[in-house]
């Protein structure tokens, strides 16, 4: 799942992870995100999560789904512009498994995405 | 401000040339020349409102010639293919990007607000400030400029 509230930075983590063989779902903010999760049949493997944006920020966001056991096996990827390290922390606190920030090249996800264990090492976007 | 906490032109066009490689030239065929052109222009200005212990604005602007062909680089389509829509998004996203990382210049702590964009904003009221940085550039031939803009705290940042 992509949340981010520009349709340009969707684009682009969309155009990563599908080079990368994952089907994708995508919002425009954490209220809609938890709107479509509410709707699908199975969880996403894999949310990449904007921080600022409106009705439901990032942060909000994966603290809401770390709140619902159903959701424990999605893995929650920060992908946002607040490179601060209070910030950082706060995420990862909130339960972030972990954080990249824009600007991001399309290998910088695929590193993050190989530690993760959700592809394999040598995988290209 | 404090000097040692004042974002400088180099950081900008450091910050900027980063965000140029990584969506719009990402082949290299497009880069950001750090040369100021011949005039500049404000028929496209994106801006991110930056409030906390600093206040104020980072702001993204340039021709909409240019604003149309970062649109059609970043959603992947032609330039002549380009709404309104897609410029507001994709200039409101790159101020967003380099706000961000301007904000990790500033004394903290800050909060990053919504993008926000402007068309003909020579004489915009939103533009008044004390300029604190500029880095001016040229994007495959067109004006293209990243400024920060200081605010009086309480004052109007959108």
């Amino acid at each position: 799942m992509v949340i981010d509230d520009s349709r340009a930075m969707r684009l682009i983590l969309r155009r990563i992870v599908t080079g990368l063989n994952f089907d994708v779902v995508e919002a425009g903010n954490g209220r809609e995100a938890m709107d479509r999760l509410t709707e699908l049949e199975s969880v996403p493997e894999l949310a990449l999560i904007d921080w600022n944006m409106p009705e439901m920020n990032g942060l909000e966001f994966v603290t809401a789904v770390r709140a619902d056991k159903k959701f424990r096996g999605m893995t929650l990827m920060m992908v946002t512009t607040e490179s601060e390290h209070g910030q950082i922390v706060r995420a990862l606190a909130a339960g972030a498994h972990e954080y990249v920030i824009k600007p991001f090249t399309p290998d910088a996800i695929v590193d993050k995405l190989v530690m993760l264990g959700l592809i394999p090492d040598g995988a290209h976007a | 401000m404090s000097a040692t906490m004042a974002p400088t032109g180099d950081d900008l066009q450091q910050i900027a040339e980063q965000v140029w490689a990584s969506y719009l030239d990402t082949d290299g065929e497009k880069p950001l020349i750090p040369l100021p052109p011949d005039k500049l222009s404000k028929d496209v200005v994106a801006g991110v409102a930056v409030r906390g212990a600093w206040h104020g604005l980072v702001l993204v602007a340039c021709s909409a010639t240019a604003s149309k062909e970062a649109a059609a680089a970043l959603l992947g389509m032609e330039a002549d293919e380009v709404s309104e829509g897609d410029v507001d998004d994709a200039l409101g996203e790159l101020a967003n990007v380099i706000g961000g990382n301007v904000k990790s210049l500033l004394p903290e702590p800050c909060t990053l607000g919504l993008p926000e964009v402007h068309n003909d904003a020579e004489n915009d009221p939103w533009l008044a400030g004390d300029e604190i940085c500029r880095f001016e550039a040229t994007w495959m031939g067109e004006p293209m400029e990243v400024s920060v803009l200081e605010k009086p705290q309480g004052g109007e940042t959108a």
